[in-house]
């Protein structure tokens, strides 16, 4: 009897003990630095405590314009990415021939790491002996001011398309395999009601579509906002500031200025933002219409 | 009860447990193994032609006198974070460290680097010897030139005016004296040789890097002192904004008109790519790239660059000077044994390896050595550059006025903004963050 209860005393027990290492884990690598990077956030450079550091980012130049460079380039390459993909995605779940090759072809450019696709970016747009340009001038074009991430104007626009490249395909993963679970009672019941391809896509595909649209939105959104490899190795933020983003620019206050107050509180609302965007998902993934 | 291939839960845990304790201590031990038995030096270097000396001198070393040497190498964007992070948390991870001079005021202001002064003393010297070029060493005080010692320097970088005499021969050009010959100049060879590069295409009269950040400040900062600017005033205030700093700047953008377009974006790499194929006749660089020029495997150029001294305009013509430095932090765990090992890497004897090895000396002796000067031909013109070189302005906010100050630069060339916009912006923002 009293052996049946310490042992189930201590069987109760394996479940915590099993779960320390990971407890124990996450609260030196995440909760620690989080709480030491809240406390840092709210100093000022001789340890007293402030809010300047919040207040600061108000009047930052450099700051506000970071945070919108972040969100257009955020809100462009989600619409391009999100059309682009979902087209893909609808071509391809229907019988074409050799859809399982472009599947296969199409997901090539997720695969390579982002400083990968940076580099093969950054000698393709080179103005003087890049691929782009050069074929261009071979069509007999004047590529003389097309000086891609060199020019103000363009230099958004190039690391957009960079991007799009290499993040359609994630985009067009999600719809498709979303498509592929929809069951096909549906489509018959919209066929036998006379439903056209419109509107059986616009009625039926994209409601049960929704969740799958909804994650990879929300996925999407939290990797653009917070986006660092590829800008940093196509343009370094620049010309003049011209592509600069917020990761970037906590990148450069924390490691180059060494500021890391300042740039925790960036952190913060660089935080606030995407979990204020993300929770608008989640939202909307929880409502059933 | 238990079938014999189950273990109780109280087995398992046993198990685990020594599983645990195992891998701890045999991590622990793994850590420990290299700190016991002889004495050990760590250097962070920087992963590149200047570590790669430093590296091959630590080998000579660790045979000579039974030091075990630990290099961490790093490359140069990670290096001074990595530093930074270990000297102002005081771990003590290096006994060495190797760093490029605008790091030098933020460190030595920080209070974690090691006096040399006493450590010389120590060893009979009430200073370092002589045969240091003094604007070289005149970095590795704090304050700038008069204070105490806390590095010695190892790399002796300077700019030079990099240009194309078969060109010139071509033209009828005389080495430019200053900034409006090499204006005339750069007209001429641009507007003459439209197809005179290696494979037709044009010829640029020059090539300039004006990326935001350290290129275009460094390309610029020549020009900007040439005219007379200052990034201070006498008063210690942000004067880039004054007559002769917008006046530069709108000379840049001139001298712009005749580089390569696309060159506010350029780096170090794309200048030193037109140079090498042929494709522009003029530039600011570093004597790194000397060497690359010569090889027929890279350079379609070979034998036709000449390496002269920086032009001048207002004032005579001074090169931006950008040495390597060797500092002792704070919390180096042995720093006499630091020291030993930096006064002989940075001996006549030891330097003179290293400049074999491709790096400039910061010695007058090394620059005149007769067997070095039929090597490497420039020598004399770097010696004179450097001992007429001045330091970027000595502030421990460098990193971060050079970045405002660069954008700024960079927006004035690639059209964004006019020079004057660009200056007055650049000098609000330098005050900004002066004030701070």
């Amino acid at each position: 009897m009293a052996l049946t209860l310490r042992r189930n005393a201590s069987d109760r027990a394996l479940p915590y003990v099993l779960l320390a290492p990971a407890v124990a884990v996450l609260l030196l690598l995440t909760i620690y630095p989080l709480i030491y990077s809240i406390r840092i956030s709210l100093q000022g450079e001789s340890g007293n405590w402030t809010v300047q550091n919040f207040t600061r980012l108000l009047h930052d130049q450099f700051f506000l314009s970071a945070l919108a460079h972040t969100l257009i380039y955020a809100v462009s390459a989600l619409t391009i990415e999100f059309f682009l993909g979902m087209a893909l995605a609808l071509l391809l779940d229907t019988q074409m021939r050799g859809r399982a090759i472009y599947r296969s072809l199409l997901l090539l450019p997720m695969m390579l790491p982002p400083i990968v696709v940076a580099v093969v970016w950054r000698l393709m747009l080179n103005s003087d002996f890049g691929a782009l340009n050069g074929t261009l001038k071979a069509f007999g074009l004047h590529t003389e001011s097309l000086t891609w991430t060199a020019s103000p104007k363009l230099a958004l626009v190039s690391v957009i398309v960079a991007d799009v490249w290499q993040w359609t395909p994630f985009m067009f993963l999600i719809l498709l395999a979303g498509l592929q679970a929809i069951p096909q009672e549906p489509y018959e019941a919209a066929l036998i009601d006379g439903a056209g391809r419109w509107q059986t896509f616009l009625h039926v595909t994209l409601p049960l579509l929704k969740p799958a649209i909804l994650i990879a939105l929300l996925l999407r959104t939290m990797d653009l906002l917070r986006v660092f490899d590829q800008i940093f190795i196509l343009t370094e933020g620049g010309p003049g500031f011209a592509t600069e983003t917020v990761s970037l620019y906590i990148y450069r206050t924390a490691f180059r200025f060494a500021n890391f107050g300042y740039a925790a509180a960036m952190s913060f609302v660089l935080l606030l933002i995407t979990n204020v965007i993300s929770l608008g998902y989640m939202r909307m993934l929880q409502t059933r219409d | 009860m238990l079938r014999p291939d189950m273990r109780s839960p109280r087995e398992s845990r046993a198990i685990l447990v020594v599983v645990c304790i195992a891998l701890a201590v045999a991590c622990y031990s793994g850590c420990r193994s290299n700190r016991a038995g002889q004495k050990t030096l760590t250097l962070a270097i920087n992963s590149g032609v200047e570590g790669d000396a430093l590296r091959q001198a630590a080998k000579d070393y660790e045979q000579q006198t039974g030091v075990h040497i630990q290099i961490a190498e790093f490359p140069y964007a990670n290096l001074f974070e990595k530093e930074l992070i270990d000297l102002n948390s005081h771990t003590g991870a290096y006994d060495l460290i190797m760093l490029d001079d605008p790091w030098f005021p933020k460190f030595a202001s920080l209070n974690v680097l090691t006096d040399l002064g006493p450590l010389l003393k120590n060893r009979g010297q009430d200073k370092p010897d002589e045969d240091f070029i003094a604007t070289s060493l005149a970095l590795c005080r704090n304050p700038y030139q008069t204070g105490s010692l806390y590095a010695l320097p190892y790399v002796g970088n300077s700019q030079l005016f990099f240009y194309r005499k078969d060109l010139f021969q071509k033209y009828n050009l005389t080495p430019p004296a200053t900034w409006e010959e090499v204006l005339n100049a750069a007209r001429t060879i641009g507007e003459q040789e439209s197809s005179g590069a290696p494979g037709g295409g044009k010829v640029s009269g020059y090539v300039m890097r004006a990326a935001q950040g350290n290129a275009a400040v460094a390309d610029f900062m020549p020009i900007f002192w040439a005219f007379g600017g200052e990034m201070f005033d006498s008063s210690g205030q942000p004067a880039v904004n004054s007559p002769e700093g917008i006046a530069a700047l709108k000379f840049m953008i001139e001298l712009g008109k005749y580089s390569p377009p696309g060159y506010a974006s350029f780096n170090a790499d794309e200048v030193g790519a037109h140079l090498l194929q042929g494709t522009a006749a003029m530039s600011i660089n570093w004597p790194a790239w000397i060497s690359s020029f010569n090889d027929q495997a890279k350079s379609k150029v070979a034998g036709k660059m000449e390496f002269g001294q920086m032009p001048g305009a207002k004032n005579p013509g001074r090169a931006e000077i950008g040495n390597w430095l060797i500092a002792i932090p704070g919390s180096a765990r042995s720093p006499d044994a630091a020291m030993d090992f930096l006064l002989w890497a940075t001996s006549a004897a030891q330097m003179k390896l290293s400049a074999e090895r491709g790096n400039p000396p910061t010695r007058r002796s090394v620059f005149t050595d007769p067997q070095l000067q039929a090597k490497f031909p420039s020598y004399p013109a770097q010696l004179t550059s450097l001992e007429n070189s001045r330091p970027r302005p000595r502030t421990p906010l460098w990193n971060e006025i050079e970045n405002a100050f660069g954008i700024y630069l960079s927006k004035a060339n690639s059209g964004e903004l006019s020079a004057e916009d660009a200056m007055n912006q650049a000098n609000t923002e330098i005050q900004r963050i002066v004030a701070r």
